[in-house]
């Protein structure tokens, strides 16, 4: 075990009394990342090269990096207060903007874009003394769960199988996190970005309440389901990091002007009494036949639902209460409110990537105005933007937008009221949370669903009514398949219960200690 | 116009408010004679990643304006993303209030100067930000992003002006307003008040609306007057034609006085108006309203009435002196000073004081004349201290040293000289001094007693009571 793969909660405390310096743990990182990681992302990269490595980075920052910790070791020599994130690595999703950084949303449009000023979750972990490593790999403009889509190529692999995808789109995160990268990565979620990868790559990944976290500096997609959020090797680390990024900004009137609780101090606390519910709706996928049109159903995989059912026996033996058969009725239309919803904002927000401002303009000779605009975006976004924006344009016309974007809203709404029934005190559930699979199978094979915009879709229909409601949910290991690759298990909860979400993940961790398959770790890592 | 026809004019009016800040972000809103993109930042810009953040300042300056305008102010509303592509538009859509705006209704009242009254409606009222500004220079486009994210609102009357004359009317009133509740410079010619036309015809007494045409770019009253007389001239020339009126966008040529086509204008653009995901609701609670409004001051129209109503003032008084706040204010302290005839007061700020006010290019408020010295240079010219041209000269006097005036008096000795000892004196000594015209006069050249008044005066610097000079001077000539 290599100081990089010590818990980020573990380095801080060493890094604070002097057994080690940052940039020991710095250079343990970076030798890592040598070792595993292979070519960065590139434009018109060859996906195919260095099959057996990571890829998780687009842009490494060592020497900025090099010079915080270097920060960070001189101010604990000279006894200065250092903060609570001092001389953790940690990367950071491409999809921010980071001051002086090439911020690229992995598109050919902002190829050449260096941000002129730092997002506010990543400000915020600067400020609290984590040391930047540098920007991770993602699905172009954070739309797929493969992170196929990136026009950085080769995109990421997953660690656990080089030949699986890591998920997406915060696929570079949950890759650095799980191969030892970096403890932490700043990821986001739109509609399962942040927990989905998590659990395909084994980590804990944090989508908290809409609001929660400042979206000041995330290049948007669908900017009223975007959510900002951590990605860690376990729980504890998640909470630490949360614990910076989150609280009112002035940048973003959107962020809740709310206290934030400590995310820490409580996360032991025992859960006796807590009630946890299974639905049956989280345990099928429902989506519309190619042929007929028609809604069909599907059940998950028989062994993802035992290893869900085992977590809830570990937290019921931890003193939970297990509520089962909880109706979730409007889950099977998340997807396609989401498909509407996501690409009215998402072609909207992509209008500013017009060639005149910033970012890639084409090279080609043009007559007027709007043949540079066609020829700037034709050659500059990939075929994921090209279709968000035809989708989004169709469905928010003017004889189109009550058939499709004022009925999605509605939806949305029916799929909010879902949960603040069965969280309702006062109701007939009064859950503290819904325990469900993160996701319908475990990492599928690189090339198999890309291609298929709506297949891919479907990865995410456990995660995305968590965002359309604007609530909390966390995704942690619960164990690994036949094929060795890792469960995620979900857990979703009230507004701003993310404190609570993060004990009962915790729970499990302390329940699961000493299970066997706890001790595994990444065939890629073997080698180092 | 022929007699036949009746013009129906509705006016689309942007007004840039005179906030500090930008709407959405803390760059300076004013730009005025500022380099071009020097007033700017990532989220006024659109960099990737940035988030509008709602100015207070420019929602309580539209309250105002929504209050002065009859307009109800709504306990919420939203704002949404209007899309289109324009190179000065750096997000590709522009944050406005579309289907949920902060005030709806509205209306106002003005007059004509025949002294009739009109009524327009208001059919949309609310917030929005400014684009930029493109330059064409040499088939280049340069791009000016100061004004990205400056405060508006837009406010569109309904079709109820029926001439060029009520249109501009309509603006002037409105321009007043405007500056009156203090949201707006409302300066034409520097863009703070923009107006666009929208002209239809029909025959006199008839209800249709016919196809209209816009006319963009009105920039000036001139403009407004000129541009709309052309175009119901050409429409009223196209019907009798037999041709009909198409949906045509004009441009207002204000060098060349002449109208040109900008563009058909055959279906309207698809804006995809979806609700801002960025910003929250916009909620006003009856406390901050009736903060806010509690700043309201009485309107411009209302004060020209009361004056009219409460000091008996002639319209073309009340008018003048409520052309502008400051002015009006200046009055009505002034009168409360002067315990007077108001009519007096209004005579020596209209005749006099506004002289002072436009030769200096200030407002009512600034001059160093305060109501309280007005009103005692009225007072001592009432009760004969000075006599009415050393009144006048007092004035300019105040105003360039700022000192009360009954000090200047004193000091410079310019109260009258109505000592009769002093004077009998003065003109016996000049009665001595001009043996041939004293001769003449009691000869019959009695028109000679002007020109001793004026030797009088001459010699006194015009202290000299005039009427007891006269009467000195009677007394001695007409002895023997």
């Amino acid at each position: 075990m290599d100081l990089c793969d010590y818990a980020a909660y573990q380095l801080v405390r060493m890094i604070k009394c002097k057994q080690v310096s940052a940039c020991e743990v710095l250079e343990s990182t970076l030798k890592r990342i040598a070792a595993v990681d292979g070519l960065p992302g590139q434009l018109d990269g060859d996906r195919d090269a260095e099959p057996n490595k990571v890829h998780a980075f687009i842009t490494l920052t060592a020497e900025r990096a090099r010079r915080q910790a270097q920060q960070i070791d001189r101010a604990i020599q000279a006894g200065e207060e250092v903060g609570p994130l001092a001389g953790v690595p940690f990367t950071v999703k491409d999809i921010f903007c980071v001051e002086g950084t090439l911020s690229t949303a992995g598109s050919k449009i902002l190829s050449n874009f260096v941000a002129p000023y730092t997002a506010t979750p990543v400000a915020r972990a600067e400020q609290a003394g984590g040391i930047m490593l540098g920007k991770v790999n993602l699905d172009e403009f954070t739309f797929g769960s493969s992170n196929e889509s990136s026009a950085y190529q080769p995109s990421p692999r997953n660690p656990w199988n080089t030949s699986r995808v890591p998920g997406g789109s915060s696929g570079g995160s949950a890759a650095a996190v799980a191969a030892g990268e970096g403890c932490l990565s700043i990821g986001t979620d739109t509609a399962g970005s942040i927990r989905q990868p998590a659990a395909f790559c084994g980590v804990v990944g944090v989508k908290p309440t809409y609001g929660r976290v400042s979206r000041y500096g995330l290049i948007a997609f669908g900017s009223s389901l975007d959510c900002p959020g951590p990605l860690a090797r376990n729980v504890s680390d998640a909470a630490l990091l949360l614990q910076v990024m989150s609280g009112a900004d002035p940048h973003d009137s959107t962020a809740a002007n709310l206290p934030v609780p400590d995310y820490v101090a409580d996360l032991e606390k025992p859960i006796k009494g807590l009630r946890v519910g299974l639905s049956p709706d989280y345990f099928r996928l429902t989506y519309v036949a190619a042929e007929s049109g028609e809604l069909e159903q599907q059940p998950i995989p028989e062994d993802y639902k035992q290893a869900i059912y085992r977590v809830a026996g570990r937290l019921a033996e931890m003193g939970a209460d297990i509520i089962e058969d909880v109706p979730m009725p409007h889950t099977k239309y998340g997807i396609p409110a989401y498909f509407v919803i996501s690409r009215v904002e998402a072609a909207s927000n992509l209008h500013r990537y017009d060639g005149v401002k910033y970012g890639y303009r084409t090279q080609q000779p043009v007559h007027d105005l709007h043949e540079m605009y066609r020829k700037t975006r034709g050659e500059g976004f990939g075929l994921q933007p090209k279709l968000r924006i035809l989708m989004g344009m169709y469905v928010s016309a003017a004889q189109y937008s009550e058939q499709y974007y004022m009925r999605a809203l509605r939806v949305r709404s029916l799929i909010r009221r879902d949960f603040e029934t069965i969280f309702n005190p006062e109701g007939r559930y009064r859950l503290h949370a819904l325990l469900t699979p993160t996701t319908p199978t475990t990492a599928f094979p690189i090339a198999q669903v890309y291609g298929d915009s709506v297949l891919m879709q479907f990865a995410d229909q456990l995660t995305v009514a968590a965002n359309h409601a604007g609530i909390p949910a966390i995704s942690f290991p619960c164990g690994f398949d036949p094929e060795g690759l890792p469960y995620g298990a979900q857990l979703i909860g009230s507004d701003f219960s993310e404190a609570l979400l993060l004990r009962l993940a915790r729970n499990y961790e302390i329940a699961t200690e000493t299970d066997q398959w706890r001790k595994r770790i990444p065939p890629i890592l073997r080698s180092t | 116009m022929s007699p036949e026809y009746e013009a129906v004019i509705g006016l689309e009016t942007h007004i840039q408010l005179n906030t500090q800040t930008k709407i959405f972000c803390p760059c300076k809103a004013d730009s005025w004679n500022d380099p071009p993109n020097t007033n700017i930042c990532p989220v006024c810009t659109g960099m990737p990643g940035v988030l509008p953040v709602l100015n207070k300042a420019a929602v309580e300056k539209a309250m105002l304006l929504a209050a002065a305008m009859n307009a109800e102010i709504q306990p919420i509303s939203y704002f949404d993303r209007k899309n289109y592509f324009y190179p000065d538009l750096p997000k590709g859509y522009q944050i406005s209030q579309y289907n949920m705006p902060i005030a709806r209704g509205g209306y106002l009242v003005f007059p004509m100067p025949d002294g009739s009254e009109r009524k327009v409606t208001i059919q949309k009222l609310h917030l929005e930000e400014d684009a930029g500004k493109t330059k064409h220079d040499f088939g280049r486009r340069l791009i000016d992003f100061n004004r990205c994210g400056v405060p508006l609102v837009e406010m569109v009357t309904g079709p109820d002006l029926h001439s060029a004359d009520e249109a501009a009317q309509y603006i002037i009133r409105l321009r007043q307003l405007l500056r009156w509740i203090g949201i707006s410079e409302a300066d034409m010619e520097k863009g703070h008040l923009r107006c666009d036309a929208n002209v239809s015809i029909r025959p006199k007494g008839a209800e249709v609306l016919n196809p209209k045409t816009e006319i963009k770019n009105l920039n000036s009253i001139v403009a407004i007057r000129e541009a709309i007389q052309t175009e119901i001239q050409r429409q009223i020339r196209e019907v009798e034609a037999g041709n009909p009126i198409e949906a045509w966008t004009l441009e207002w040529d204000e060098d060349r006085s002449i109208l040109r086509k900008m563009r058909s204008k055959e279906t309207e653009a698809d804006y995809r108006y979806f609700r801002e995901p960025d910003l929250l609701s916009l909620q006003i609670d009856e406390a901050w309203k009736a903060a806010v409004l509690s700043t309201l001051p009485e309107l411009p129209l209302q004060r020209r009435a009361r004056f009219v109503k409460e000091y008996g003032l002639p319209i073309y008084d009340a008018d003048i002196l409520t052309s502008e706040r400051s002015l009006s204010e200046y009055y009505e302290a002034t009168l409360q000073a002067y315990q007077g005839d108001p009519k007096r007061v209004s005579n020596w700020i209209i005749n006099d004081v506004l002289r002072i006010i436009n030769e200096l290019g200030v407002s009512a408020a600034e001059l160093k004349i305060t109501p309280p010295y007005l009103a005692q240079i009225i007072r001592m010219v009432d009760e004969s201290v000075i006599n009415i041209s050393t009144g006048k000269a007092l004035l300019d006097k105040v105003q360039n040293c700022g000192k009360e005036p009954a000090a200047i008096v004193s000091e410079e000795g310019l109260a009258k000289m109505n000592d009769a000892d002093m004077l009998e004196t003065l003109i016996q000594q000049l009665l001595v001094e001009n043996p041939v015209q004293v001769e003449s006069y009691r000869k019959g050249k009695s028109g000679l007693l002007g020109w001793f008044v004026g030797q009088v005066m001459k010699q006194t610097q015009g202290k000299a009571d005039a009427q007891l000079t006269r009467s000195i001077l009677e007394k001695y000539l007409n002895q023997k």
